[in-house]
């Protein structure tokens, strides 16, 4: 069979990273092809270039056998490649449709030269039909969507032009389960068309039960192949990392433990979608909130840093009242966003501002920032977390989803917050990655700090936590303790 | 861990290196042409240190992401109101405190509105330059002297040189640096500029941040107005007009983004207010007519601005 898209001798560089070396891979029609690797391995910088985003410096690529050059990633969709990118690839000051349609309003203009609105509504409306998110407004503006329709919008604007040739890079972390059902049918239905997907998760399970085929880049080189038959746990893990994975992947134990003192409490909280929500967190405790994605989790978390708009309630931390972002971290605790790139990070900020900014007050001498004792401890926070950097001035806009997050990560944890309210923390992050964020996060429970996990990976909260909350409908619907807590039985209270 | 090296550092000082040539073919062109080149030292001084004073203080707006247009008719009805308290006092520092005064309160004001109503400093700024020039008009009718209001020059003489201007430049920048490196205002401000949500989601006070960039910038705004009374004691309707075009140019000539942000610096002021003056004279010298040599500023303003925005055309690496 002729591959639709053939890739030879792919180079790629960036300064002094070489992203990829040597790069030599075939998709087929009828074929969903998994990627995998950790984070910063090659994998969005393969498909970024196959789709027209950026030029690769050496190789050769053909498109059913003529060569592939796109000018960019518009020129790509429109000649077979579409792509869905990792991170928020929707412009939010404008609308649905035209974010639908982006450099292409000129199909919409009317007798006058005129873009006519109505005209492109319609159209974006039979787009958003086609990939059953018809409930969402074409007329509405992007920002005021949340992040799975943010998702559902770059996914409609891909399918629209039915490309022979779908990359899909991370993009089922923004999605709830049903937005995730959702595009593995759109990916089997272009298979049985002939067409075919690349496919990037960092998801084992998922990657495994989605594709047909699957290849693993590391260090910016093709390692090896897998087909479906020879799909095997150990040897995908150990050829991604390139070694055996060592120690404990969840915590160990299966025991429900805390200290005495409370170290974060919320009561009757209401508002922004929650329902008189009263929870506690001791020190020393791995606290879990489970739900579907638009069960109010999210929303708990922000709010429970102070940050989201409430009509009743308290919240109090080691017996003090706070009720902004600002005493929050003043009084020691510490939020991790779902959202990383918009909301817990400065992009073109460098890795040292992005980690000092939570610890000013650690840094201060005599009220002065000193140089010296700033690098100190931002040095100190890029090696416990294993940040991969050139240096620390490198921007973060620069670095692996894995390794921004370990930022964010450094940022809380050197500003010393007892509490940590982590919402999704291993989002977009390699299993090399996540297992050590998993040690640390047990780290940081026998070192007596309080930490909430909100996930919608069932697995992670089941590993790690102490307690488990389930929600469904901005209220607590059951608590299970470590040990108790089973797959069927949580599912039965999420939905 | 390695360090940032020199090719990733040039952009960061492009715009100082920018300085050090316009300076150099200053000289240069000075010798060639036997100009008087220690007169059109002073006539540099005498053109920037305004604009640098204020443009250092504005920094700190630009780089929350804000903007604030009223910075000329702000440095006017300052000066103005300072001229006034000197014809009624005879005093040099009461004209220097009103000066200052005005500034601070006009810079409180702005501030203070847009955090009660929640508004973008650029939103009251535009406000407030309306007032501000219509509160000039009424000045200078109130005054009762035609269409000026004049400090005697010889009063003002002794403070009319360049080692005292320079000084008090000087002095300011340093201030500023000292609060924009070496105290948590400067990094928060940036963060702010960089992603308002991240900060606010960090601890940041906005609304403080604010109130302080505008306060520090008021400061910059008075003493302007100062050296204005003190360069062109006949003071009009149209004095320190041109300003807030200037800082602007200053701010993007001195290689800082006017959108703020984690790549502000302190020194984009004074470097680009500096950068411009040497260069008009530099155009003056060559003889070049206005128009010409409009253009070719325009054509070195680019390059500049090209050069020093490199970085992060660059540093755009996937993941």
């Amino acid at each position: 069979m002729e591959p639709i898209l053939s890739v030879r001798g792919m180079d790629k560089s960036f300064g002094a990273t070489i992203a990829l070396r040597q790069v030599d891979i075939d998709v087929y029609p009828g074929e969903i092809r998994g990627l995998i690797g950790e984070n910063g391995s090659g994998k969005s910088t393969l498909t970024s270039i196959l789709a027209g985003i950026q030029k690769a410096d050496a190789g050769e690529v053909a498109f059913h056998g003529k060569p592939w050059q796109p000018v960019s990633m518009i020129d790509a969709l429109e000649h077979g490649v579409g792509m869905i990118v990792q991170e928020t690839g929707t412009i939010p000051g404008i609308s649905v449709a035209e974010n639908l349609f982006l450099g292409e309003s000129t199909r919409f203009r009317n007798r006058l030269g005129l873009v006519s609105r109505k005209a492109m509504e319609r159209e974006a409306r039979k787009a958003l039909e086609v990939i059953h998110a018809d409930h969402i407004q074409p007329g509405m503006p992007t920002a005021m969507l949340d992040l799975q329709e943010r998702k559902l919008i770059e996914v409609a604007k891909v399918m629209v032009k039915k490309p022979e040739i779908l990359v899909v890079d991370e993009t089922t972390t923004a999605l709830s389960q049903k937005g995730r059902e959702l595009l593995y049918q759109l990916m089997n239905s272009l298979k049985k068309e002939g067409r075919a997907v690349i496919f990037i998760s960092h998801d084992l399970d998922e990657i495994k039960q989605v594709c047909d085929t699957l290849t693993v880049l590391r260090d910016g080189k093709i390692i090896t192949h897998f087909t479906r038959e020879n799909y095997d746990d150990d040897a995908i893990k150990t050829s991604m990392i390139g070694r055996e994975m060592q120690g404990e992947y969840y915590r160990a134990d299966s025991v429900p433990s805390w200290q005495e003192n409370v170290l974060l409490k919320a009561d009757h909280l209401n508002g922004s979608g929650l329902k008189d929500i009263s929870l506690e967190i001791r020190a020393g405790e791995i606290l879990g909130i489970g739900g579907l994605s638009e069960c109010g989790m999210h929303t708990l978390g922000k709010a429970l840093f102070g940050s989201a708009m409430l009509t009743d309630g308290t919240l109090e931390t080691e017996g003090k009242v706070y009720c902004d972002p600002k005493h929050a971290t003043r009084l020691g605790v510490g939020y991790v966003s779902k959202e990383r790139d918009t909301e817990s990070l400065c992009q073109q900020a460098s890795i040292r501002d992005n980690v000092a900014i939570g610890g000013l007050q650690h840094i201060q001498k005599k009220h002065l920032i000193l140089k010296k004792r700033e690098t100190e401890y931002v040095q100190k926070q890029v090696d416990a977390l294993s940040i991969k950097c050139r240096h620390m001035e490198q921007p973060v806009s620069a670095m692996s989803g894995g390794n921004k997050q370990k930022v964010v990560f450094g940022k809380w944890l050197g500003a010393g917050s007892r509490v940590l309210i982590l919402d999704c923390p291993t989002r977009g992050v390699d299993i090399g990655v996540k297992q050590s964020m998993y040690q640390l996060i047990t780290k940081m429970k026998y070192e007596g700090k309080a930490i909430l996990i909100i996930s919608e990976e069932m697995s992670e909260l089941i590993g790690m936590c102490d307690r488990l909350l389930v929600m469904k409908d901005g209220a607590v619907q059951k608590e299970f303790l470590r040990g108790q807590m089973n797959e069927a039985a949580i599912i039965r209270y999420m939905i | 861990m390695g360090k940032q090296t020199w090719k990733e550092r040039i952009p960061t000082f492009a715009s100082t290196l920018g300085l050090l040539v316009l300076i150099a073919a200053y000289y240069i062109i000075g010798a060639i042409r036997d100009a008087n080149v220690a007169y059109g030292l002073k006539a540099v001084v005498n053109q920037s240190v305004v604009v640098a004073l204020v443009a250092t203080g504005a920094v700190f707006i630009y780089t929350l992401g804000s903007f604030d247009i009223s910075l000329g008719a702000a440095t006017g009805v300052s000066a103005l109101l300072g001229a006034m308290a000197y014809n009624a006092t005879g005093s040099l520092i009461v004209m220097f405190l009103v000066c200052i005064g005005v500034a601070v309160v006009i810079g409180f004001i702005n501030s203070s509105l847009a955090s009660v109503f929640n508004l973008p400093i650029f939103v009251t700024t535009v406000a407030m330059m309306s007032v501000l020039s219509a509160f000039m008009l009424i000045l200078i009718g109130w005054n009762g002297a035609g269409d000026t209001i004049k400090v005697k020059a010889r009063d003002v003489r002794p403070l009319d040189n360049i080692p005292f201007k320079v000084s008090m430049l000087v002095a300011y920048i340093a201030l500023c640096w000292f609060i924009f490196t070496l105290l948590p205002t400067g990094r928060e401000a940036k963060f702010i500029g960089g992603n308002p949500i991240c900060a606010k989601l960090s601890g940041i006070d906005e609304k403080k941040l604010a109130i302080i960039a505008s306060l520090i910038s008021a400061v910059g705004i008075g003493l302007g107005a100062f050296l204005t009374i003190v360069y062109a004691p006949t003071l009009n309707k149209d004095t320190a007009s041109s300003i807030g075009m200037d800082v602007i140019i200053a701010i993007v000539f001195g290689g800082m983004p006017v959108s703020g942000g984690p790549r502000s610096r302190i020194l984009s002021a004074v470097v680009g207010a500096f950068s411009m003056g040497f260069l008009s004279q530099i155009m003056s010298m060559l003889n070049l007519g206005s128009g010409f040599g409009q253009m070719i500023k325009a054509a070195i303003f680019l390059l500049v601005v090209f050069i020093a925005l490199g970085s992060q055309r660059s540093k755009l690496l996937t993941r």
